[in-house]
This record gives structure tokens, C-alpha cells and sequence, in this order.
């Protein structure tokens, strides 16, 4: 269905192909998995096979794309599309509607397909993705796997042959991750549909026949592979000696929305040389509980203490001198023009001497492989770069505890093992982490303890290893290292 | 918790009228409270209107503004009833004088502002934007611009949110996001305004070839899957509106 002959591609203004001489070939029907670091040239292929990277990018390429004898390259992008889907990394930047039926139809009535048979199709498209009951629900109001669920749905409706997905599930809980891959697995078996999934999270379809396609600087290293595991290899912190007084005290915390608290009388302690994982599923709290820590989100009940004090009668830029946060997404945290202005940002906020924070954070940039791109501007860096220099920002003013909200979305393992090696050399300083993460192949790494949190308390709260059997009973499988129960 | 000024989804008579038949109404309201300059029926107008909240389901509690919104007009009927002095006087003490024209002028502008406001609200609160968008597009608008609208409805609370955020990780980072002079001013907005920009222009490429692989743009008209569902309450809405208007047209004839 597909063939690729020594295609190559430049972007515009680039210097560097972001393809080069990529030759290809997926028969119909074929589960093709895309994988390869951050930045290699992943999604410019996707754009390449749907046809988007020439009707949106005035870019340079040579060679031969076919897609089912059309040539993407000067076919209309509208003819492309009855051919290949494309599922993007976050539904919510692909909703153009704001109800869920309106948001399925939407391609077909583009296309002016008569009314009943949008109705026949809409119907056979959210019953393919087992969301009918979602039907009359507007899309803000839907879950993360929900909404993931609808954007399949809506390009599924248009029946393509291909579909593509780029990494669906990157922000994604466990067990919706699961359902998600589920869902992709059994639509390729009964439509015989061609999918090709990029995707970090190779663990959760490791069962599937598929043909592991592998890159690396826009080349195709393998083709061949059925499955890869390179274990990732970080020494764990050593367990911490929990007799002193924790850092952090949180007691009987209730926060949330005033009529539907999300944390409810939440007790945790975190203490020093901790590297303590939070778990949960989308939506239960985590993210509120790390604003509530820094004062950004307010109590209904309960109280925090920091190093013994309450949080409410600390200032704010006291607060955050010790206390840092490292949000989501990494662009909504990039506020220098430079590399280097950004990493001392926060220290020079701070006042403090250079001669604490310069040395330390021209190394860790030096580890972190940015040493020659100090002047650069940070929006210039690849995302993997961003998220390395986010978590340096943070850490060039030494807070004594460190709050990371999901820092592995859309990492490669490369990316992973450096902040993982980064972190644990940390928390050896006698500094604390808590870290909330979603992906099962990391957690176990690196924690010392293991908390899950579920109906707005902490259901896990333990060591490592007593955590996992903890989040075996309580049948949290989709949680566990592996993915599967 | 008060909600913001904004659809409240309902099943109330006024939420099942026809979007555009609201929009006349709106209208029509509006332009009657500027021809027919009677306090007496601007008053009766705003006090019907005010009935109007209830009966669409909405506690006057959960309107944000509401106070502002009597505020403004007591604040317009006092300055006329306190400075026009023009006509009978009523009430002189000292500096002071009330007129019956001053009266009467202040009662009618502040229960116009009033009617204004009111069947804007009522508007706002009983009318999905996203119906009023499909509405449009379905009585002649191009759909380009209808789904311009709808995508800005979409994307106003994301980008809200994502304010939120690049102000907490500035704060997070020490930031102290009140200025200190003008250059500071100036670095502290690019680096809050920057981040934002950035992730606009991502969720644009994303959106746009969203829409491009679901063939938006392919033909000049599109179909439409949703049908709303006859109601007879538009029927006697639009009766209402032609009588309204005729009556209007005659008050009107009589004035001059």
C-alpha cells in the first residue's frame, strides 16, 4: 500500500534533512510500530505518508512516496485524506466542534455526505471505539482516553484505508493507554485496516503482530525487528532513613472544586533522600495536589507544613525558593532568550550569589549535552532539549523539595535514563522528589516509595516493592512494570 | 459557586427557542427600549424581564454581574435625577433640586440600561454558541467564518488555562510578575506572552491540518448531520415578535 524510494526532506529554513533517504515499503493490512528517539524524524514520515508535510510545508524533497498509487507529493491533500487518517498526539488541539456527535460528523459533512448515511456512520464509528454512550456529551467535558476515543472516532468515520497515529497515548493514564491500544488492535484485525502507531510506550503492545520500524536522524535504522526492550539502566537511590522529620507534611487535605473536592482529607508525608512516584488516573488529583503544595491551588480543609511550618504562613517566592515545580508541557515554561538566561533564571530571581548556582548549572547544562547551545534561544531546542533544560531551570536553585507533573510525556528512553540519573543523584544530596508518572517502565526504576492515589486518598502508600503488591491487590494491573497483567 | 456569564444548559422555553429567532428578540428589545422613550414602560419592561431568569431555570445568585449591573443603573438614574435641571422643580434643598423631568429622565435611563443588559444576559445564559454558530451557518453564513467562531469558543478556556499556567511557573521560577518600570514591564509581558504565542501557534498547525485531513474547505457548501427539532414555542415566539413589532410601528406612527 505504501513504498518510500530514497525519499529525503528538508524543512524550510533548515539546514538539516529531517528525512534522509528513507525507502520503505507497508502492505495493506500491516501493524507497522514506529519508534526511535525524540526529534529523529518520526513524525515528519507520518506528515510525509498523510500527505500534510507538502500541502503545509513548503519544504525540499527528493525521491518517491506512493500511497496506493497517488503521489501525496501532488495529489489534493483532500483526496489523501479518503486514504490515510492521521490521529495526532493531543485530541484536544484537533477538535473543531465542541459537541461529541458534531465532532464525528464534522469530516463528513465536509465531504457533503447526504444526512442518513453521516447517521449510519457516526453510529458504526463510536460503536468501533466503544464510546457510543459518549454521544451527546460535549468534548470538554470528556475524559483524556475519552476524547482519544473520539478523535479515532471521527477520523475512523471517514472509513480511510491508514490510519496514523502519533503517539495517542502520550498523556494518557495506564489503563486507558491499555484500552486505547486495545481498540487500534482490534479495528486493524476486523477492518483490516493498515495503522502505523509512533509510540514511546512500547510495552502495552507487546503481544500485537506488528513489525517494529526503528529510526534514528531521520534515517531507518531496522525494519525487520518484532520487539525491543532496552531496559533502561539507572542506579536506584538508597532507601532513605525515614527516623528524621519529613520535609512536607500534608494532613486531612480536602481541595478541589467547592462542590466536588478532588482530594479528599489526603494525608502524605515525604522526607528527605525520598524519591517518592505518584500514581492515579487521569483526573484524580495529582496536578491539584502538587499546585496545592506550593500554595496555587486553595484548601478547602486540612493543612500542608514545609520543614514545619505552614505553608499559608510562608510568602509565595519563599515557598518556591524551596519548592520547585516542573510543569507538563515544556513550552509553558521557557520565559528566557537564551539557553543559559533560562537556566539561571530562577537563581538570579532568587538573589542568590552566582557562585552558588553558576558552576553547578554550567555543568548539569554540560551533562545534559546543551554545554554549546548556551546562547541559542530555548524555543530553538528539540522537545527532548526543552524538557532537560525545564527540569535544569529548576534545579539550578537547589530546592530541597522537587515536584515533577508528568516530565517523561513524549521522552524517549535516551531522555528518560538522563533525568532519571539526574534525579537520583539528587535525592542522594539529601533533597526529596515527588514525581507524578504514568509510565509503568520507569516508576520502578527509580522510586523509593510508591503512592497511588484514588477517590482523592492515597490508596498506595509504601516502598517499592510492597507498593506493587499493593497496586496488584487493589487490581491496578495496567499500573504495573510490563503494562499487563 | 457563582458560575461565569455564559450558556447555562437548560430545557426551559427560552432554551428551546430557535437561537435566531433569540437574536431577533434581542433585537427587537433592544431598539424598542430606545424608540419607546416611556419610563413607565421601560420600567414594566425590565421587571418582565427579570421574571424571564426564573422561569429559564437560572438563580439570580449564579449570574455574575448582576450587582454591577443594578449599581450602574441606580449610579445613571441618580446623576440625571441630581444634575438635569431642567423642568418642574419637586425637591430644592440648598444646592440641590429635583425636577419631574429629571425624574422622569432617570427612570427611563437607567431601565433602559437595564433592558439592555437583562435580555443580553438572557441571551447569553439560554443560548448554546455552538447552536448559534450551526443556526447561522444553516440560515446562509459561510461555514468558514461559522467554525471560526466555533473554534474561538473552543479555544478561549484552553488558552485561559494555559495563562494560568505560564503565570504559576513564572511564579514557581521566582518571577514577581508586578512591574518595576517600564523595561521591566516589557520583559515580563514578552516572557509571559511568549510561551502562550508559541503554544498557540502549535495548536494552529495541529488544528489546521486537523481540519484539512477531514476535508474542510473541499466544496464551497457542506451537509449538516443535526436537524433541530420542530418546536411550537418558536411559532409563538415569531407571532409574538411580528405583533410586538406592529405595535411598536403604531406607537410609533401616533407619536409623530
Amino acid at each position: 500500500m505504501i513504498r518510500l524510494e530514497n525519499f529525503s526532506y528538508r524543512y524550510p529554513g533548515s539546514e538539516q534533512f529531517a528525512l534522509q533517504e528513507i525507502n520503505l515499503e507497508i502492505d495493506e493490512g500491516e501493524f507497522i510500530l514506529l519508534n526511535g528517539p525524540s526529534g529523529c524524524g518520526k513524525t515528519t514520515l507520518a506528515l510525509a505518508l498523510a500527505g500534510f508535510l507538502f500541502s503545509q510545508f513548503d519544504g525540499e524533497f527528493s525521491g518517491e512516496v506512493d500511497v496506493s498509487g497517488r503521489n501525496p507529493g501532488i495529489e489534493p491533500i483532500y483526496d489523501m485524506a479518503d486514504l490515510v487518517g492521521l490521529v495526532q498526539q493531543n485530541p484536544e488541539n484537533q477538535f473543531c466542534t465542541l459537541m461529541v456527535e458534531d465532532e464525528i460528523a464534522f469530516g463528513l459533512e465536509n465531504r457533503q455526505i447526504p444526512r442518513e448515511q453521516i447517521e449510519s456512520r457516526l453510529s458504526w464509528a463510536l460503536d468501533a471505539v466503544g464510546s457510543a454512550h459518549l454521544r451527546d456529551r460535549s468534548l470538554h467535558s470528556l475524559s483524556g482516553g475519552e476524547k482519544q476515543k473520539v478523535a479515532l472516532a471521527a477520523i475512523l468515520a471517514a472509513k480511510p484505508r491508514m490510519i496514523i497515529f502519533d503517539e495517542p497515548t502520550s498523556s494518557l493514564d495506564p489503563p486507558a493507554t491499555r484500552e486505547i491500544f486495545e481498540i487500534i488492535l482490534d479495528l486493524q484485525q476486523r477492518e483490516n485496516l493498515t495503522v502505523l502507531v509512533i509510540e514511546h510506550k512500547l510495552d502495552f503492545i507487546e503481544q500485537a503482530q506488528h513489525r517494529l520500524i526503528t529510526m534514528s536522524a531521520g534515517r531507518i535504522l531496522d525494519q525487520q525487528a518484532s520487539h525491543i526492550h532496552h531496559p533502561l539502566e539507572v542506579t536506584k537511590p538508597p532507601v532513605p532513613y525515614l527516623g528524621r522529620p519529613p520535609i512536607l507534611e500534608v494532613e486531612n487535605l480536602t481541595a478541589g472544586y467547592p462542590d466536588k473536592p478532588v482530594l479528599k482529607g489526603l494525608d502524605l508525608a515525604l522526607f528527605p533522600g525520598e524519591l517518592v512516584s505518584l500514581l492515579g488516573d487521569n483526573g484524580s488529583g495529582k496536578s491539584t495536589l502538587l499546585l496545592c503544595l506550593l500554595k496555587m491551588h486553595p484548601l478547602q480543609s486540612g493543612s500542608i507544613h514545609f520543614q514545619g511550618k505552614h505553608i499559608q504562613d510562608l510568602e509565595l517566592p519563599t515557598l518556591a525558593r524551596e519548592v520547585g515545580l516542573v510543569f507538563q508541557n515544556p513550552d509553558h515554561q521557557l520565559f528566557a532568550h537564551s539557553v543559559w538566561e533560562e537556566a539561571i533564571l530562577g537563581p538570579q530571581n532568587f538573589q542568590l550569589e552566582p557562585a552558588a548556582y553558576q558552576d553547578w548549572t554550567r555543568s548539569l547544562l554540560a551533562q545534559a549535552g546543551l554545554d554549546d547551545r548556551f546562547d541559542e534561544h530555548p524555543y530553538r531546542l528539540s522537545y527532548g532539549e526543552k524538557r532537560r533544560l525545564n527540569l535544569i531551570s529548576i534545579l539550578s536553585y537547589r530546592p530541597r523539595l522537587l515536584l515533577l507533573d508528568e516530565i517523561f510525556i513524549g521522552q524517549d528512553q535516551v531522555n528518560a535514563a538522563f533525568m532519571i540519573s539526574l534525579l537520583v543523584d539528587y535525592v542522594r544530596e539529601g533533597n526529596t522528589v515527588l514525581l507524578v508518572n504514568h509510565n509503568p517502565a520507569y516508576y520502578p526504576l527509580f522510586s523509593t516509595r510508591l503512592t497511588f492515589l484514588r477517590d482523592g486518598q492515597l490508596a498506595v502508600d509504601a516502598p517499592l516493592e510492597a507498593g506493587l503488591s499493593g497496586l496488584e491487590e487493589m487490581g491496578a494491573e495496567a499500573y504495573l512494570p510490563g503494562g499487563r497483567s | 459557586m457563582r458560575k461565569p456569564l455564559g450558556y447555562q444548559p437548560g430545557m426551559s422555553f427560552l432554551h428551546r427557542l430557535h437561537p435566531l429567532l433569540k437574536a431577533a428578540w434581542l433585537v427587537f428589545l433592544t431598539l424598542t427600549a430606545f424608540l419607546i422613550q416611556s419610563p413607565v414602560f421601560t420600567t414594566l419592561l425590565a421587571l418582565g424581564l427579570l421574571l424571564f431568569f426564573p422561569a429559564a431555570g437560572v438563580r439570580f445568585r449564579d449570574v455574575r454581574g448582576l450587582r454591577l449591573l443594578f449599581g450602574t443603573a441606580v449610579f445613571i438614574t441618580g446623576l440625571q435625577i441630581l444634575f438635569w435641571n431642567a423642568g418642574i422643580p419637586l425637591l430644592e434643598a440648598g444646592r440641590i433640586k429635583i425636577t419631574d423631568q429629571g425624574l422622569t429622565r432617570g427612570i427611563y435611563l437607567g431601565t433602559r440600561f437595564l433592558v439592555v443588559v437583562l435580555v443580553s444576559y438572557l441571551f447569553v445564559i439560554t443560548t448554546s454558541p455552538n447552536q448559534l454558530a450551526y443556526s447561522l451557518m444553516r440560515a446562509g453564513l459561510p461555514y468558514r467564518f461559522g467554525f471560526t467562531f466555533v473554534t474561538a469558543l473552543r479555544m478561549i478556556p484552553i488558552f485561559e488555562a494555559e495563562a494560568q499556567t505560564v503565570y504559576r511557573a513564572g511564579q514557581v521560577r521566582g518571577v514577581r510578575y508586578r512591574p518595576r518600570g517600564i523595561r521591566d514591564l516589557e520583559e515580563k509581558l514578552t516572557g509571559f506572552i511568549l510561551p502562550l504565542l508559541i503554544s498557540a501557534m502549535s495548536k494552529v498547525d495541529a488544528l489546521s491540518i486537523s481540519m484539512e485531513g477531514r476535508c474542510f474547505g473541499k466544496y464551497r457548501t457542506r451537509t449538516y448531520y443535526k436537524v433541530r427539532k420542530k418546536y411550537r414555542g418558536d411559532l409563538w415566539a415569531g407571532l409574538g415578535l411580528l405583533l410586538g413589532t406592529a405595535a411598536v410601528v403604531l406607537v410609533l406612527m401616533q407619536e409623530v
